[in-house]
């Protein structure tokens, strides 16, 4: 059978991620074999965008079964949806693996580089999988290699008892969420035939109201542990940050996704929606997860931590969009509930761009300086100003300031809210309208937050002498962020370009759809504001005239040092003191020598967050278990006999069912 | 013509707002029994200064230097969106009061990071106390506003200047009571008035404006100055247009224009007179305080955006 350009294309990503790539890399130690398995992936993930991109505008759905030489059914297939999240995966994957090719040469000895490029394809592959399944074998697959290959690719970077410590909690709950997806498809067996998505969804009609409630349940649970909704985030802030940066950023931007897109898949394409609970579950899951998410951030001053808080943050808007939209599904508004579904599949997508951009400055401050503690840095931006431009890009998209893409995404959820007071029914009019303030809250505490990093790491004076010597990053770490910063530009001043593909999308996904005229009406007013702030800027920079530099002001003293400015910890210390109920913080301080208060020669104050998820929920949850188990140890005695009784006490019941059966 | 109208209110708001800070000043010494400064003051200060040269401090980088001019250009976008004379302003269609919000919200961003630019540490407390006082205003600010936009059933603040405009003028809700005064609250929190914040203060202590613009200096100072003016000067005229708007033009003649913009200087210098009254009657908040300040807004606001189910059937 003669392959369409769309089939040749993707079966040359899979094969170059899965086969050439590894085996280039483990075959030869040469720096040529590993510069072409670099260049395969990075060609790869770019005809993967072009894949991707046709089968979303013109709506082809390349299908790839291989059932025949595995023994269950395992194909792949590229719908709308799956087009778009491998967009998502193709388009990231480019800039950071440019990024890549120079951090991992900076970080790592010959022979681990190799195995650090063999498992990112591989990771890479796995999750192209996961959004290109079309059975359910397939997508439980790509979920596990996913799972352990981003595993591995943290062992990788080191093996202390702590980083084990990690590794271990998140393969352990990304199993638990795994053995929920795998129920939540398993459920759909005895009414549909077999686990082809296909037959899944034409099945779906007719599973009954129970068990459609715990398939979504469990999906809600499954993918929420990926996705990371508190309380089920306790994996995020400590696996992210101990990643390399090329890494964590894969993961925070593009393996959180596939959550998002196994929910949607679950949700809207299986399920078709759901009674107005479902969406209110989904609409608090995100409304705490945001607010929670964006506020723990603040308290942090390691970067990546605090980015990986971020995540949650940003999941939690995206759940927002999601609820709203199962919300109108309910109460049979399919335009508004399209119109959430858009601005949640936006901010997946744009969220990506942002993200990953941002764990890649992390990656270049923590290259050019050894650190990622805020207070370590400072003064970055004249040393290194591309990174900082685009890490500054990066930080007004995730707050969400017009003229970048967050703003777009976030916009259509307000609008989407709003939208909410049109509904007959008094709950929904009232809890929608309201959740403009949540999220309203969420982007401003969100703005203190990136004001904080931005202002501590690259501007002011340098705190540290790393910091005080640091060099801009090579050129191809360079390249790389700037490729994401202009996506993040361009989807925020021009956003029609992906929002009216979102909208066909969004017309597959819920019937009747239509296309919301809250994306025309954006589309068509942000570039005037952008004509209007640049024309200013512009005008502005060409009126300027001569400028002195003259030393800070420093109240007469004779010089400022860095240790006067504000820490990234003072920054943050009237919010966490308004919002201390959400940190519980125990404050110690010690004086040294303790006989002399007023004269002390050294203090050390420590403070730290005691509202932990480990203790309240799930130290009493393993209790439990340990506890059933207990219980359970009591039959095994060891005594021979009694287990041949256990036996024969089977047999007899399992014989007397049998018989009374009929 | 309507497109005229609405560049000349736009430029009016943009132009007048030094006026009305000389205004507001003047009532102040009014109250406070001084003398006071002329009316016209602010803008003989914007041209002093703009004739200065910058004083940029070395560890300025380019961040410091673009800052003045995004926040005058969201400023001056933010200004397009208000209705002055008649309900319809230049950024209308399409430019709802998400992106009102919003704009201003990224002036302020950018204004923090040009306070931490100077490296000391007046710009990092202004930036880390403005941050608490603007992430909490932005809950009530938002909420406020959607009250008055489901009655109004419009997004965007021309159509619902428009909508209140048909409404008769006895038949206030409760709705309206309640987000007119979560505004009011937001304004004087958002615009950096007493009692959240001193305007005329150079206090170390109690600064949050002034600590992050202390480095700036000559015409940045100006381009700041200046945008904080239309900033107060356009929330005052989003006051008037949400919740007076009667006398607005409804035909575009000399005469009713005129009689409109007449109407609007009356009501204007009215919040302005109240304003003055609240600065001058009250002492500054304690920093703490401030977000019960705020906690008390974003719970009328709430109870605006609860109120409207019962009074739109």
């Amino acid at each position: 059978m003669p392959l369409a350009p769309i089939e040749l294309g993707f079966v040359f990503l899979l094969a170059a991620l899965g086969f050439f790539v590894p085996l280039l890399l483990i075959a030869s130690q040469a720096k040529r074999a590993r510069s072409l398995a670099i260049a395969l992936v990075i060609g790869g993930n770019l005809i993967g965008c072009f894949v991707a991109a046709l089968c979303f505008w013109r709506e082809s759905n390349p299908l790839l079964d291989l059932s025949r030489f595995t023994p269950f059914p395992f194909a792949l297939g590229i719908d709308r949806l799956s087009a778009l999240f491998l967009l998502l995966i193709c388009t990231v994957a480019v800039p950071v693996a440019i990024f890549a090719a120079s951090y991992f040469d900076n970080h790592y000895g010959e022979h681990r580089r190799n195995w650090m490029w063999a498992f990112f394809s591989l990771f890479l592959l796995s999750m192209i999988v996961v959004v290109t399944a079309s059975t359910g074998f397939a997508f439980l697959v790509g979920w596990e290699l996913m799972t352990l290959i981003s595993a591995g690719l943290i062992l990788m970077e080191g093996d202390s008892a702590e980083r084990c410590h990690n590794v271990f909690i998140y393969l352990l709950m990304m199993h638990a969420g795994a053995a929920a997806v795998a129920a939540s498809f398993f459920l759909f067996l005895p009414y549909s035939h077999g686990l082809g998505f296909a037959a899944i969804r034409t099945a779906s009609a007719g599973v009954p109201a129970g068990i459609r409630t715990l398939i979504f349940l469990l999906a809600f649970v499954g993918f929420g542990t990926k996705a990371g909704i508190i309380p089920l985030h306790l994996w995020l802030p400590r696996a992210h940050p101990i990643a390399p940066s090329p890494v964590s950023a894969l993961m925070s931007s593009v393996m959180l996704k596939t959550a998002v897109y196994g929910f949607v898949r679950f949700a809207f394409d299986f399920l078709g929606g759901g009674p107005s609970w479902s969406g209110y579950i989904v609409l608090l899951a995100g409304a705490v997860s945001g607010l929670l998410g964006v506020l723990y951030a603040i308290a942090e001053h390691d970067l990546k931590r605090l980015l990986a808080y971020h995540s949650v943050e940003n999941i939690g808007i995206i759940y927002l969009g999601l609820g709203t939209s199962l919300v109108f599904l309910a109460h049979h508004q399919p335009v508004l509930a399209a119109l959430a579904l858009i601005a949640a599949l936006l901010h997946t997508f744009n969220h990506a761009l942002f993200k990953s951009l941002l764990f890649l400055g992390a990656g270049a401050i923590s290259n050019a300086t050894q650190t990622v503690d805020l207070e370590e840095l400072g003064g970055l931006q004249r040393r290194m100003p591309v990174t900082g431009a685009t890490f500054l890009i990066a930080c007004c998209s995730i707050v969400g300031l017009p003229l970048f893409n967050g703003f777009i995404s976030e916009w259509l959820t307000f609008r989407s809210f709003l939208a909410g007071s049109i509904l007959t029914n008094t709950k929904a009019q009232i809890v929608l309208p309201l959740m403009v303030g949540v999220l309203a809250l969420i982007g401003g505490l969100a703005a203190a937050c990136f004001v904080k990093v931005f202002g501590v790491a690259f501007l002011g004076r340098s705190r540290s002498a790393e910091a005080e010597h640091a060099v801009e990053v090579p050129v191809s770490m360079q390249g790389g962020m700037i490729m994401l910063a202009a996506a993040c530009l361009l989807i925020g001043t021009l956003p029609g370009i992906l929002l009216h593909p979102l909208a066909s999308l969004a017309q597959v996904l819920i019937p009747g759809g239509g296309v919301p005229e809250e994306t025309l009406i954006i589309a068509r007013v942000i570039p005037w504001i952008a004509a209007i702030i640049l024309g200013v800027s512009m005008t502005g920079a060409l009126l300027k005239r001569r400028e002195r530099m003259v030393r800070t002001w420093a109240c007469g003293l004779p010089g400022l040092t860095s240790r006067m400015q504000y820490t990234s910890t003072g920054f943050s210390k009237p919010i966490r003191f308004v919002f201390s109920s959400v940190y519980k913080p125990d404050r110690k301080i010690d004086r040294l020598p303790a006989d002399q208060p007023y004269f002390p020669v050294s203090i050390t104050y420590r403070s730290v967050r005691t509202t932990s998820y480990e203790k309240t929920i799930y130290r009493p949850f393993v209790e439990m278990i340990l506890s059933a188990a207990h219980q359970l140890r009591r039959m095994q005695t060891g005594n021979i006999q009694v287990y041949l009784l256990y036996i024969f006490v089977t047999l007899v019941s399992l014989l007397a069912f049998l018989r009374f059966q009929k | 013509m309507k497109v005229a109208i609405n560049v000349l209110q736009a430029l009016a708001l943009i132009l007048g707002a030094p006026l009305v800070r000389g205004v507001v000043a003047r009532f102040k010494a009014f109250l406070q029994r001084r003398q006071g400064a002329s009316i016209w003051r602010p803008y003989s200060d914007l041209a002093k200064l703009f004739r200065k040269e910058d004083l940029v401090p070395p560890t300025a980088s380019g961040v410091f230097r673009v800052v003045p001019f995004v926040l005058f250009g969201t400023t001056i976008c933010v200004a397009a969106f208000v209705p002055l004379v008649q309900p319809s302003a230049l950024l209308a269609s399409g430019g709802d009061f998400f992106l009102f919000v919003y704009l201003l919200a990224m002036g302020r961003f950018f204004l923090s990071l040009g306070g931490f630019d100077g490296g000391s540490a007046f710009g990092g407390m202004g930036a880390s106390r403005e941050a608490l006082v603007s992430s909490l205003a932005e809950a009530p600010f938002l909420l406020s506003l959607v009250a008055v936009a489901i009655l109004a059933s419009h997004a965007d603040i021309a159509g619902m200047v428009a909508w209140t405009l048909q409404q008769n003028i006895f038949n206030i809700s409760a709705v309206h009571i309640l987000a007119f005064t979560s505004l009011a609250m937001v304004v004087i929190a958002e615009t950096g008035r007493m009692p959240v914040d001193n305007p005329t203060t150079h206090l170390e202590l109690t600064m949050i404006h002034e600590g992050m613009v202390l480095e700036y200096s000559g015409p940045s100072l100006a381009w700041i100055e200046w945008a904080s003016a239309v900033k107060l000067h356009a929330m005052l005229a989003l006051l008037v247009a949400l919740f007076v708007p009667w006398g607005m033009a409804s035909s575009v003649s000399v005469g009713a224009i005129g009689l409109a913009l007449l109407l609007y200087c009356a009501k204007a210098t009215l919040l302005m007179v109240l304003l003055a009254v609240i600065e001058s009657g009250m002492a500054k908040l304690r920093m703490y305080l401030v977000p019960d300040f705020l906690g008390v807004a974003s719970a009328v606001s709430a109870l605006a955006v609860i109120f409207t189910t019962l009074v739109k059937r």
